[in-house]
């Protein structure tokens, strides 16, 4: 491994000082993507700075956060989850379909959780276990859980969600609308976990040098399923959201929506390789999907044309991202 | 260029830090290691010498519990104990800093250093950065360090990094640290401060395990030297008490004549390759070189000086940022493509990673770069194929049954004449050699020489990068060395010998 | 890190010492052995199938199988090239939808076969090429630059398509798709045109063995002088050409053309591929192999249609084979990896 020796050696504390600015640089790259849309539609539009519509936006993009904040994550360990809209629908409907029997929240939230947690050990055990690349099992998984859905509803709406279920969506709490309080509550959990923790410490070695995190005597293998468990189990939390949202189960609730979370973490920043990750990137990169979806409804866009821009948007972010590499 | 060592200083009969007795280890078809002893003392740079495939690297390997050993005992302070894995070598504080480094990149020193055992916080799976910052910094002041703790580790320069890793070992109470060729990719200030960094450590008591080519660092800074061959342990000996030829004979095995004898080139033909002050971003600064038909041109300097990247720039691997590039009198702007076009060929360093596609057979490597020549309009002949792949098994006296035989099982030697046989398929009349001979065997050796001398015997140019002195005086022609990106001189032939090379090739203090 | 090479007597007394049959199952090469593998895997599938329904063996059943195959392989064929490579194209289900919904809106507006006939191609063709230049241009590794691609599709053929379904073609363009000539349908000639295409252009092609080493070992390729870029965006071209020629056999087959046609056949598309014995890591793999894989899978489709199982569980089985044949390729490249 032939390194040239020429450049001189960095500076003592300038490195820290180059660190900051090179995460100040992709996230500031984001947020300046997210004042130009805003701006675009501000202008194009009559209702974008509504103070209603912008709270609408947030609250839409609640659901969006709670999947970006684990695919952050994953992507992070040189990973993807292409299953996790498939597997938000298919704990929409199970939720839905509880709920409707039971007439109660609990039991259907768990079921939620449940198939959110049995998915992501299936997507874990076969990345980690079976050393399948992450984008095959997930597609696989993603055909699973998109027929699954099928087969418990029959291809039927699931209707008449109870109040308790509803009010997760709706109701407000000190005058914040209940899906922030869960969505703030999820960022600053995942925040801690990845900045103060043993194990974000680990997500960050998973990607970045696995071989160094097996020598340290870490059971890699483990966290790997574990990141997958987060992101099946926060697509259950979704569901609940979801479900509430919408007011009823169906199969195709939220189909496709890994792409929209995965353009949110690719626009904020997080890198597909080496284990970089940036969280409030990603939080902006959710801010900046959901001001995109808004403007263009407000213009009368259809949605599958708005998830074109969605891509339009990424390739500019990644080739923004290239760019700035080079010039480094 | 290193502070004086004293020699002196015998190996007073006491307990080892750490003995191994016998250890063996064997791969499918390769016994890497045939019933090693060996001694580690306290306080001691213990030197390990041996040719690529003698066995050092499974010796460490088996040090630090990455692999286990099939027969052998351990003893640590005399008393026996197993490394079955990497957690019983942690708890014996042996630590191994690799070439390839365990760094994570997007953490901070501090958090690298601390990777697998940070510091708990108040809250349960917290981690008490604080703490972790103090105890970094501790460790960094006392091995002479001035990084910040919270510095990303990717923006470290490869000799940072080198000291986070053995601070890194520190912080696991090493007290036997190996090291893997540390000064490899170092410039002489770096190295200057890191045989600091090893100075403390001796004083402090750590043994260390010092595996390295170079015959000054061994003499200057080590207090005792074995050497393995071919996976046995062949020599044990004190610095003082030896000679570098000595040590060359004890790895390569029985007097083996260094010198290969060709007769020298003394009327070079057509230009074939100029350099014209050629800059690139991979380091390479003003380099003016030429090479004549004829000729074997060498290209000599310490690991880390630009002579990789030459090669890369002159067949368009990578590109360039300023000057000129002819090949035969053409300009050469383009990529490989066009570097082949124009007759030349690279025999790149990692002849598995960047020669070979391994999983292809021989016959679909040699044929790899010509076939626009072979099949002009097209339609491969799997036939014509296999008939130029023979002619060329048969006159590089390739060892393969046949040219449908996997070409990632034949040996080092073999491998590489097939991606000679590669160039000369392609009818290629410059050659750039990067480490011809490196990772095969003596015997091929010679034979490598002999092919590439008798390339030049029928008009070919060559020029060859190596990082053994001796090859570079006794086959080139002549030799240019670079030090630090830049050209540093020129050697003819009456001018070549080992020591001019390395005094250009060295900073002069 | 270095690991030891293995001595080649080693091997050549392990072929000699194994006699008969199984020292012919050695003696083949690797490639063919692997066909030969999956063909005896198919012709049990073949005989499971009979016992297990009686509508099985029927003229019709056989036909309409084939039929299916046929529009399989013809989309799989070019992602066999772009995974040869070791790449992978997402988009070929997405580009088979716009390239169709194109075709489809030229022909009711102007009428005219031919011009839809090469607006699809030529669709499906430039589709390929921008997934080409994506790739080798920006740097975007392949899976994410079709993944890209395939919602940015998705999304302009519903902008033009404007959510409504054009149908009713003249029926000299639906021959193509439901047509006959000597009781075969007319797909199952195009698929063994582009079978003879796919196998010459793949072995019997210098380009072949270029793309073939690109997937080997890229580095090497291009220190050799291969023009891997070129290459790379010559394979995508092609898939995408071939979804566009997918394209029009599906939107003869169907009669109708909406937004979401074809979507679904990405994943069989590269189920077929892998179940043929190509690997995902590049360098490995026929052009033959993925129509046995087509056979298979298609017949595996077929059979629960027979046994009456609900097609909600196709995707669900098509994605565990896929997981199984992936797992079964790891397990055999283990060695190759470093």
């Amino acid at each position: 491994m032939h390194e040239m020796t020429v450049r001189a050696e960095p500076v003592e504390g300038v490195g820290k000082l180059t660190a900051r600015l090179k995460h100040a640089g992709s996230a500031s790259g984001a947020l300046m993507m997210l004042i130009v849309l805003c701006a675009v539609f501000a202008f194009s539009t009559e209702n974008f700075l509504d103070g209603a519509n912008l709270v609408n936006v947030a609250v839409q993009s609640t659901i969006l956060l709670l999947l970006a904040l684990p695919m952050t994550l994953i992507i992070m360990t040189e990973g993807l989850d292409l299953s996790m809209g498939a597997v938000l629908t298919l704990a929409n409907v199970v939720l839905a379909t509880v709920a409707v029997n039971t007439g109660g929240v609990s039991l259907a939230l768990l079921a939620a959780l449940g198939v959110g947690l049995a998915f992501g050990l299936v997507n874990g055990t076969l990345v980690s276990r079976l050393g399948i690349p992450p984008f095959v099992a997930t597609l696989g998984t993603l055909g699973a859980a998109q027929g699954l859905a099928l087969v418990v509803t029959d291809g039927q709406s699931v209707v008449g969600i109870p109040a308790s279920v509803q009010m997760f969506y709706s109701g407000a709490f000190l005058g914040v609308p209940a899906p922030i309080w869960i969505a703030g509550i999820a960022y600053a959990l995942f925040h801690v976990v990845l900045y103060h923790t043993r194990f974000g410490a680990n997500v960050f070695a998973l990607g970045g040098n696995r071989e160094a995190l097996t020598l340290a005597g870490v059971r890699t293998r483990l966290y790997l399923v574990a990141v997958y468990v987060i992101g099946g189990l926060m697509a259950g939390l979704a569901a609940l959201l979801l479900t509430a949202r919408i007011s009823s189960g169906h199969p195709t609730a939220a189909l496709g929506m890994e792409f929209d979370a995965i353009a949110a973490v690719a626009v904020g920043g997080t890198s597909f390789e080496k284990g970089k990750g940036w969280l409030l990137g990603t939080l902006i990169g959710v801010l900046a999907v959901g001001v995109l979806r808004n403007g263009l409804n407000l213009m009368g866009v259809t949605s599958a044309v708005q998830v074109s821009a969605i891509g339009l948007l990424v390739i500019l972010a990644l080739m923004i991202d290239a760019f700035r590499g080079k010039q480094s | 260029m290193t502070p004086p060592h004293d020699p002196a200083a015998p190996a007073t009969p006491r307990v080892p830090i750490l003995e191994l007795r016998g250890i063996s280890k064997r791969f499918t078809g390769v016994q890497a290691l045939d019933d090693v002893s060996f001694e580690l003392h306290e306080g001691e740079v213990h030197m390990l010498l041996g040719e690529n495939g003698a066995g050092k690297s499974t010796l460490m390997k088996v040090l630090c519990g990455a692999h286990t050993a099939d027969a052998g005992e351990f003893f640590h302070h005399g008393k026996p104990v197993v490394i079955g894995g990497p957690a019983d070598a942690q708890r014996l504080g042996i630590a191994v800093i690799f070439q390839e480094f365990t760094l994570v990149p997007y953490l901070s020193v501090a958090q690298n250093i601390f990777l697998g055992r940070e510091p708990r916080g108040r809250l349960p799976g917290l981690v008490d950065h604080a703490r972790m910052r103090r105890e970094a910094q501790a460790i960094m002041d006392q091995l002479g360090m001035t990084l910040a703790p919270d510095t990303v580790v990717a923006t470290l320069g490869v000799a940072q990094q080198q000291m986070v890793e053995i601070a890194k070992a520190l912080s696991q109470q090493a007290r036997i640290v190996v090291l893997d060729e540390p000064t490899a990719a170092l410039s002489d200030n770096e190295t200057e401060k890191l045989f600091a960094m090893i100075e403390t450590l001796k004083r402090q008591g750590v043994a260390m395990v010092y595996i390295s080519h170079r015959m000054a660092e061994v003499f200057s800074m080590g207090d005792r030297i074995t050497v393995l061959r071919d996976g046995k342990k062949v020599g044990f000996r004190m610095p003082g008490q030896t000679a570098p030829d000595e040590l060359v004979s004890l790895m390569v095995g029985g007097k083996v004549d260094m010198s290969y004898s060709r007769t020298y080139c003394t009327a070079p033909g057509e230009m074939a390759l100029r350099l014209q002050g050629v800059s690139a971003r991979s380091g390479i600064q003003d380099v003016s070189l030429e090479v004549r038909a004829g000729e074997i041109v060498g290209l000599a300097g310490l690991v880390g000086s630009g002579r990789t990247e030459v090669a890369r720039a002159i067949f368009g691997a990578d590109p360039i940022a300023a000057g000129r590039i002819e090949i035969f009198g053409r300009p050469q702007t383009g990529g490989p493509t066009q570097a082949r076009r124009l007759g030349a060929a690279l025999i790149p360093e990692s002849r598995k990673a960047q020669g070979l596609a391994l999983i292809r057979s021989v016959g679909e490597n040699l044929v790899l770069a010509s076939l626009p020549r072979l099949f002009p309009r097209g339609l491969f002949s799997p036939s014509k194929a296999a008939a130029q792949a023979r002619e060329l098994i048969a006159r590089l006296r390739i060892a393969t049954p046949g040219p449908d035989r996997r070409v990632g099982v034949l040996s080092g030697g073999n491998q590489q004449k097939v991606v000679i046989g590669k160039w000369l398929s392609a009818e290629a009349k410059l050659f750039i050699f990067d480490e011809p001979t490196r990772g095969i065997d003596v015997g091929a050796k010679a034979e490598i020489f002999s092919l590439i001398d008798g390339l030049v015997k029928k008009g070919a140019a060559v020029l060859m990068i190596s990082s053994e002195l001796s090859e570079i005086v006794n086959v080139c022609d002549r030799t240019y060395v670079m030090r630090e990106g830049r050209v540093a001189g020129e050697l003819a032939r009456d001018a070549m010998s080992e020591e001019a090379i390395l005094t250009l090739g060295m900073h002069h203090a | 890190m270095k690991t030891p090479t293995l001595s080649s007597s080693a091997a050549a007394s392990a072929q000699q010492n194994a006699s008969g049959l199984q020292g012919l199952w050695q003696a083949l090469p690797d490639p063919v052995r692997s066909v030969a593998f999956r063909l005896l895997a198919l012709g049990l599938l073949c005989l499971a199938l009979s016992f297990a329904s009686d509508a099985f063996l029927t003229t019709t059943n056989l036909v309409n199988v084939l039929r299916q195959a046929a529009l399989l392989f013809l989309l799989a064929s070019g992602v066999t090239l772009v995974i040869l490579t070791a790449g992978l194209d997402l988009s070929v289900g997405a580009n088979v939808a716009m390239s169709a919904c194109l075709a489809a809106t030229l022909m009711k507006a102007t009428g005219s076969i031919t011009l839809a006939v090469f607006a699809g191609l030529g669709c499906g063709l430039l589709i390929g090429i921008a997934n080409g230049l994506l790739i080798t241009l920006l740097r975007l590794p392949p899976f994410i630059a079709t993944y890209g691609m395939l919602w940015i599709l998705h999304g302009v053929t519903y902008w033009f398509m404007k959510g409504e379904t054009i149908h009713g073609f003249p029926p000299a363009f639906r021959a193509i798709g439901s047509g006959h000539w000597l009781g075969i349908p007319i797909p199952v000639y195009l698929m063994v045109a582009f079978l003879f295409i796919g196998v010459v252009f793949a072995q019997r092609t210098r380009w072949g063995q270029e793309i073939y080493a690109v997937g080997a070992n890229p580095e090497a390729a291009r220190l050799s002088g291969v023009p891997v870029k070129s290459r790379l965006v010559l394979v995508y071209a092609v898939s995408g050409a071939m979804a566009g020629l997918a394209s029009l056999i599906f939107l003869a087959r169907l009669n109708s053309a909406e937004g979401d046609i074809g979507e679904a056949l990405t994943l069989p598309a590269i189920a077929a591929v892998l179940i043929g014995g190509t690997s995902l890591f590049g360098g490995v793999g026929s052009v033959f192999g993925t129509l046995v894989g087509a056979l298979i899978l298609t017949l595996v489709l077929n059979g629960m249609n027979l046994l009456a199982i609900s097609s909600n569980w196709q995707p669900v089985v098509t994605g565990v084979i896929v997981v199984l044949a992936v797992f079964l390729d790891n397990l055999t490249r283990k060695g190759d990896r470093k």
